[in-house]
């Protein structure tokens, strides 16, 4: 309860948010789903804790790997055509 | 969502409008994701056309101007899992049970256990990566599909899904510790990390 209390006073008072804090925003901040609040508490925090900040490094890491390192299939050449054949002899 | 069950009047002028201005542009996307379910060319392109046709036979219900993305997103997702699942012959790829035990709780636990670092992150290439996505159970796969590479919003997600947004928030944090645990199993596979 007290420590609580203290998480409270330093994040109402001081806008100081606690480290378990970050990691629960640390997803929301990734994908663009925070406050602007919440991502203002959040930026302060890991100005201030390289722990938090390298997590937020790695979680930023992994979703561009995910963005820029995974093959794109080519849409294979008749698959419109194929398409819309078929939808002209249903309509 | 009322606006949802709104029925619309389309002529076929402006279902073919539809169809070709708001629907077919998303065909990369929808073949990838496709893929991504089913792992065989073929099986994506029969999934990405019944996907077509069942969008454009229930036209009346999209509203136009809306997010077709997700709409067709949603009917994909779904012929996956009722229609195309059945017929395939392979068995499915979820454990329930793992799955079932995560989706009850809403609360995002915050657990970190991970010691692989940005460095070896940044030096998986392709095929390492999509390994270790295509290792993870479907619906864990899918979210972080969805969330990470189509750039949905969480709101977006649970409509495509079908479940709330504390639930898919939960889904996608379980979906990343995974994929790191198979990340960092890679790693160390590879001799990258110490």
């Amino acid at each position: 309860m007290a420590t609580n209390l203290f998480s409270w006073i330093k994040q109402n008072l001081f806008g100081q948010i606690s480290c378990q804090r970050c990691i629960e925003l640390l997803e929301l901040i990734t994908d663009g789903e925070a406050s602007l609040e919440e991502e203002q508490q959040f930026r302060k925090h890991i100005d201030e804790c390289l722990p938090c900040y390298e997590t937020f490094n790695l979680e930023k890491s992994i979703k561009e790997m995910l963005q820029t390192k995974l093959e794109k299939k080519q849409v294979p050449d008749d698959l419109i055509q194929s398409i819309k054949k078929k939808i002209r002899n249903t309509a | 969502m009322p606006a949802e069950k709104l029925k619309q009047n389309y002529s076929s002028q402006e279902k073919e409008h539809i169809f070709e201005h708001e629907f077919l542009p998303h065909i990369d996307s929808m073949y990838n994701f496709a893929y991504r379910l089913t792992f065989d060319e073929d099986d994506a392109k029969d999934l990405v056309q019944e996907t077509y046709l069942k969008a454009f036979r229930f036209l009346n219900s999209f509203q136009q101007g809306t997010n077709a993305k997700a709409w067709l997103f949603r009917i994909l997702k779904n012929s996956f899992i009722n229609d195309f699942r059945k017929k395939s012959k392979q068995p499915p790829k979820v454990d329930y049970q793992e799955v079932e035990t995560f989706y009850n709780s809403d609360n995002v636990d915050v657990s970190m256990t991970t010691d692989l670092r940005v460095e070896t992150v940044q030096h998986m290439i392709g095929d390492e990566v999509s390994n270790a996505l295509n290792a993870l159970a479907v619906d864990f796969r899918t979210v972080i599909i969805l969330c990470d590479l189509e750039g949905f919003t969480y709101e977006e997600m649970s409509k495509i899904l079908d479940i709330p947004i504390g639930t898919v928030r939960s889904r996608l944090h379980r979906a990343r510790n995974l994929l790191k645990e198979k990340l960092q199993a890679y790693a160390k596979s590879m001799g990258y990390n110490k």
